[in-house]
């Protein structure tokens, strides 16, 4: 799940925090040395996210591109300039483009908007964007919801007095409630100072930032995963079932499915399984100095040298071609498959699917899925050969059982005439003209097109007239037959007309020879 | 394939990404049609189905061209509403079907069995057209109008189960659903009357739905109200759109002539009422029927939930996507262009969506070959036309189990791009996993579905816990890695290790155990060599007979882990107790051992003949001999046991070693036994002839060493 952090880069921010006894500090401080923690947490515990950074104050800039470089993200905030005034609708719709530009309009991301709560005044104001939000033509929409799921995080360098006092808290407030309520925002408790700034962005982390660990279960055989990104809770259906899904923490596998059996199931998130190291202290926050570097890289080669679980379901998951199905929680299950980044380097990755018992319609009830050995005879055949999956469902659909429609005036002429065309093959097509002949005729009667029944009549009786003299006798006999049965099944008579009755061909005999009749 | 299951018929959650409330107002819809004397008059759109071609046309006076009722129109239309409603929501989206004259007829219920388009069609033929003759003035569509209201308050089964499940929170299932109406109505005025009379009923069975438990009042109502009239006619009703009429009914009008324009007014509906959208499959290369060794490009239009689209939607970009607006003017589609499948190869694509299509066409020959096509079990992957010329697939048409499925495809940047590769993390660097075996271990999981069974016997596991239980079993004990393991690189206790797992055993399955331990045994009598890794050990590695320990140990180890399973567990543990050298005489034999070897290190010493020695060591082949014969005792005295295994071995062993032989010992054979003990100790053994099984050694083992597990997996299935 990308970051985004959106800084606040207009004068208000070069505020000097009034503080006694200590060095003069500027609001734009605090917030550096906060998202500097931030930037520290992410480069340990959260290494793999994607992060930019933008500047905004009347304008906006992308001043760092999506990176995993936390230096750089660093550097460039540590050397951020000051600018005008805030501006902030034009600075979201920024984040909006450089998101969708990136990631496109699936990828959820969040948003970490870092402001001292002077929301600007006059024009481009947030005050002034919420006022004229039902007033705006389709082009130039307030930015918020973002077409991409996302969360905003608003972390104001000030308290909620001091933002009380003004309409800022109310505007911000809005501004979550215009994004579905996905956000949070955070102020600064007591003094502004290094420590309560420390403290929000602390919560920041813990409410969005902590690493998931898990620990991933085969029966006996086992590994400490961490997730990443962390798997959010999901809703599924806010009116019968209005608790978040939230993935548990112990992933049990519940057995292995074939890829192609499997076959690109749709998933509502992708995750990396990375194995961790039992040694839990790596992962506290804040180790940065070179000794602990050190450590941490011995810790490291230690665990890359001890077998691990995660390594070995990879390798054969790869191997095989296989998947493994995976429980999340009640009635939520995933997969976990070895997936290429290129030629060289490969991983184990984890995919949720949609939470319910029946995530899969080609596998079935996910409960109703059980060992082989339980089978009377294996499903998979001696030799591998077969397989139990796709399910089949029990109806089928239009496409696969030759249904008719007549919406359109050709789809009649191609039935009337597949008729006509067998009919002129009598005898040798007398089954494949009657099987036509019935599909007709329970369609008309279904429709109430008895119409279409006389008309059919009519050209079988004009057919017959227009038999050549080499026709086979039977061919005369039959359509006369099926003009007569079509006829009584347009009178509505319940016994002719009866919908699952079926026209039969006429029994006639001339391999005898002789005209018994 | 077999067909063990079927889907149940009450699954509460629908299927796939659509994330609305599974109670909303498309739960329940009822088609009211009207079946009045009126709607048998003409819809005056004619129909040739007599087409005579030039040959035969001659002299032929060609069939009147015909032409459908009102009736018929409205019911095919409404039955290509249901198809394509079907189609992409085969179960929980349901259609109460219901034909008004002098008094209602429902032709099916809310059951899912009864949601089928031929069920309702049977029962269509069975209601036949309208009879023009029927006094007017007794037939209405108020009848059915009513039954629709009535209709709504009655639960559906998913209704009932949700309630059921949720228990004291059942009142969050709601209650909703939309009744279209097809009828031919007088007047703008006849038509407020309809809209009233339905406010009415509402009111009077939400009160009677109040006090039932298997009916439920109706929070939401959606009338729609098709105005159906001859081609050729003035209307004399007007659109209207949706208007409140109460705080539970929203109603509609459409005025719509019969014929095209109703089908694509119903049409239009469909994909409305259930958020479907368009796409349109382009340059799908289709044989000609004439000219079989050419193909022309066909365009396929297909209808899916919209949410197939949000990529273009959400971005904007619907019209950049190739989008169209067709002849109705208010429906869209996006293009997307097939590509030719290259392979058949399997592959996982990271798909985050499939819906089910209905192909809006569907008996027309572009439509029937690509659903043939699909359904034979190809998948096609289909590109987004851009104007930059870059390709990107964005879809993939896909048939799984009789149903297609349009498959959305990831097309942007991944945020798990360039992850740190798995052997750079923990266990990255370990290189002997038993990667073959492990595969094999998964295939023996792999997992099937299960029938339902109806009486839920609370004791009896599901299918997927079963699974899990047997996960469990089959990882009491298992070694991740070769160099940790002796017994499963050992091809001889393959067959000991498959059984133990299993939850219960045959008597056979005992023997078939039992076998296996005397085979080790045999194994180790004859000092054959176990494939005992020495990595981390330096030199040759354990001794043989401490190699054997290990091996016995190993094997206690996984029985053991069994044991409890059932007393057919436990007699194979007794059997392996029994067999294996007791620890106790192990240590016996290896002090004798170096008695032996102490002795002949005096002898050697010496340097000449020594009578004692001579008899010690004959002594000491005699206790060999006892050792082995006690030994061979064991087993025949054991109750159940058959003959040893590998007599025939043995036999040749005997031959080719004399020195084993029993009876009097010949002078030669002490000489070069003991000129031969005497040599060994001035030069090292050849280490080939000490790991020889039956004096021949196979070489360039260190090779396969090299190689992996490949030695120890010699016969047994790899792939």
């Amino acid at each position: 799940m990308p970051t985004v952090v959106l800084m606040d880069a207009s004068l208000s921010m070069t505020r000097p925090v009034s503080l006694e006894g200590s060095e003069d500090f500027q609001r734009k401080n605090l917030a550096v040395h906060g998202l500097t923690m931030l930037f520290e947490h992410m480069a340990t515990n959260y290494k793999l996210e994607f992060t930019a950074l933008v500047a905004f104050s009347s304008l906006w800039e992308l001043m760092v591109p999506f990176t995993r470089d936390y230096n750089t993200l660093q550097e460039t905030l540590n050397n951020l300039e000051d600018y005008d005034k805030t501006c902030l609708e034009a600075a979201l719709n920024g984040v909006s483009n450089v998101v969708q530009q990136e990631w496109g309009s699936g990828c959820p991301c969040q948003v970490v908007l870092v402001t001292d709560g002077s929301l600007g005044i006059g024009r481009g104001s947030l005050r002034q964007s919420l006022q004229t939000l039902k007033q705006r033509a389709d082009d130039k929409k307030f930015p918020l919801p973002f077409p991409f799921p996302a969360k905003l995080f608003v972390m104001c360098i000030a308290n909620a007095e001091e933002l009380q006092e003004t309409d800022a808290m109310d505007n911000l407030e809005q501004l979550i409630g215009i994004n579905d309520g996905e956000g949070q925002i955070f102020t600064m408790e007591g003094p502004l100072c290094l420590k309560s700034v420390q403290s929000m962005f602390g919560k920041l982390i813990d409410q969005a930032y902590s690493p998931f660990h898990a620990v991933l279960h085969c029966g006996n055989l086992s590994s400490d995963v961490q997730v990443f990104p962390r798997p959010e809770p999901i809703v599924m259906d806010d009116e019968v079932d209005p608790m978040p899904r939230i993935v548990q923490t112990d992933l049990e596998i519940v057995g292995f499915v074939e890829i192609g059996d499997i076959a690109s199931p749709p998933v509502t998130s992708r995750h990396l399984v990375l194995p961790t190291a039992v040694n839990k202290e790596v992962d506290e926050v804040g180790t940065g100095n070179a000794e602990d570097a050190e450590e941490e890289s011995s810790a490291n080669q230690m665990a890359g040298k001890s077998p691990n679980f995660c390594v070995l379901l990879h390798g054969s998951l790869k191997v095989e071609g296989m998947v493994a199905l995976v429980q999340l929680g009640p009635d939520w299950f995933g997969m976990l498959y070895s997936q290429a980044d290129s030629k060289k380097k490969s991983n184990l990755m984890m995919s949720l699917f949609e939470p319910g018992p029946e995530p899969l319609p080609w596998l079935g009830k996910m409960a109703q899925l059980g060992p082989t050995s339980d089978a009377a005879e294996n499903p998979y055949g001696e030799d591998d050969s077969k397989s139990p999956f796709p399910l089949q469902p029990k109806t089928k659909r239009s496409y696969g059982q030759n249904v008719t429609v007549w919406i359109k005036a050709s789809g009649l002429q191609t039935d009337v005439q597949k008729i006509l065309r067998n009919a002129r093959k009598l005898p040798e097509k007398t089954q494949t003209f009657y099987k036509e002949l019935n599909r007709l005729r329970k369609a008309a009667l279904a429709f109430g097109f008895w119409e279409l029944l006389k008309g059919v009549a009519e050209l079988l009786e004009r057919e017959c007239t227009l038999l050549p003299d080499s026709a086979h006798p039977d061919a005369a006999f039959q359509l006369s037959h099926a003009a007569q049965q079509l006829r009584l099944a347009s009178t509505g008579d319940s016994q002719q007309a009866a919908f699952d009755h079926n026209i039969t061909p006429m029994h006639t005999d001339f391999s005898g020879g002789g005209e018994r009749m | 394939m077999s067909n063990l299951c079927s889907y149940q018929d009450v699954s509460v959650t629908s299927c796939m990404g659509t994330r609305t409330n599974m109670f909303s107002v498309s739960h329940k819809t009822v088609f009211v049609v009207d079946h009045c004397p009126y709607m048998a008059e003409s819809s005056r759109q004619q129909v040739e189905c007599d087409i005579l071609t030039k040959s035969r046309g001659q002299g032929v006076i060609p069939l009147a061209p015909i032409s459908k009722s009102l009736w018929t129109c409205a019911v095919e239309c409404s039955m290509e509403y249901c198809r394509i409603l079907y189609d992409v929501y085969p179960t929980a989206k349901l259609v109460n079907y219901v034909v008004s004259d002098s008094e209602f007829h429902s032709l099916n219920s809310w059951r899912q069995e009864d949601q089928s388009t031929h069920e309702l069609m049977s029962a269509l033929a069975a209601v036949g057209p309208p009879n023009p003759q029927e006094d007017p003035e007794c037939c209405s569509i108020l009848h059915g109008l009513v039954a629709a209201v009535e209709s709504l308050c009655s639960i559906t089964e998913y209704q009932h189960e949700a309630r059921t499940n949720l228990m004291e929170t059942a009142e969050r299932v709601a209650n909703r659903g939309r009744i279209i109406c097809l009828t031919n109505a007088k007047s703008d005025t006849h038509v407020r009357m309809l809209e009233d009379c339905v406010q009415e009923t509402l009111q009077e069975q939400n009160k009677l739905a109040a006090g039932s438990d298997r009916l439920m009042p109706i929070q939401q109502c959606e009338l729609v109200l098709v105005h159906v009239y001859p081609q050729g006619d003035d209307t004399l009703v007007s659109d209207r759109p949706k208007k409140e009429i109460s705080s539970v009914l929203i109603s509609e009008v459409h005025s719509v002539r019969a014929g095209r324009h109703l089908a694509s007014k119903l049409n239009m509906l469909v994909q409305h009422h259930f958020d479907l959208a368009s796409t349109t499959i382009t340059n799908i290369p289709m044989k000609e029927e004439q000219h079989a060794n050419t193909s022309a490009n066909y365009d396929v239009e297909l209808l899916h939930h919209r949410d197939a689209h949000i990529e273009f939607i959400k971005s904007g970009d619907l019209h950049m996507a190739g989008s169209t607006s067709r002849d109705s003017g208010l429906k869209e589609t996006v293009t997307l262009k097939w590509c030719t499948p290259r392979t058949n190869s399997v592959e996982l694509h990271y798909c985050t969506g499939a819906y089910r299509i209905s192909p809006v066409d569907v008996n027309s020959r572009p439509s029937s070959c690509l659903t043939n096509f699909l359904l034979n079990g190809r998948s096609v992957l289909l590109e987004q036309p851009r104007k930059s010329g870059s390709k990107v697939i964005s879809h993939m048409l896909s048939c799984h189990g009789g149903e297609i499925f349009l498959h959305v495809l990831n097309s942007t940047r991944s945020t798990l791009e360039d992850p740190p590769s798995i052997s750079e993390g923990c266990g990255g660097r370990v290189t002997d996993y038993r990667i073959t075996d492990f595969g094999e271990f998964m295939r023996e999981n792999r997992l099937t579905p299960f029938p339902e069974t109806s009486s839920r016997d609370d004791s009896e596991k599901c299918p997927s816990e079963r699974a899990k239980a047997q996960l469990e079993r089959h990882t009491r004990y298992w070694p991740m890695i070769i160099s940790q393991t002796t017994i499963f690189n050992m091809q001889a206790v393959v067959p000991l290790a498959n059984l133990i797992v299993k939850e219960s055993l045959t008597e056979e399955d005992v023997l078939t155990c039992q076998k296996t331990v005397y085979n080790l045994v045999d194994m180790e009598r004859k000092n054959d060599p176990l494939p005992i890794s020495t990595v981390g050990s330096r030199g040759k590695g354990p001794k043989r007979d401490e190699q054997y320990r290990i091996m016995w140990n190993e094997l206690e180890t996984l029985v053991k882990a069994h044991v409890n399973a059932s007393e057919r567990h436990q007699r194979v543990l007794e059997c392996i107790s029994a067999c294996r050298s007791k620890p106790a005489e192990e240590e016996d034999r290896k002090k004798r051992g170096r008695k032996r070897e102490d002795k002949e290190d005096k002898a050697d010493k010496n340097g000449k003949e020594d009578d004692k020695s001579w008899q010690d060591s004959e002594r000491l082949k005699g206790t060999q001999d006892k050792e082995e014969q006690t030994e061979a005792e064991v087993i025949k005295d054991s109750p159940d046991s058959p003959e040893p295994l590998n007599k025939k071995p043995r036999l040749t062993e005997e031959v080719q070693v004399p020195e084993k032989s029993k009876g009097p010992v010949s002078l030669l054979t002490m000489w070069t036994s003991r000129i031969t003990v005497a040599n060994s100790r001035k030069h090292q053994e050849f280490a080939g002839r000490i790991s020889s099984v039956n004096n021949k050694a196979e070489l360039y083992q260190n090779l396969k060493d090299e190689n992996g597990m490949d030695t120890h997996e010699n016969g047994k299935a790899t792939r």
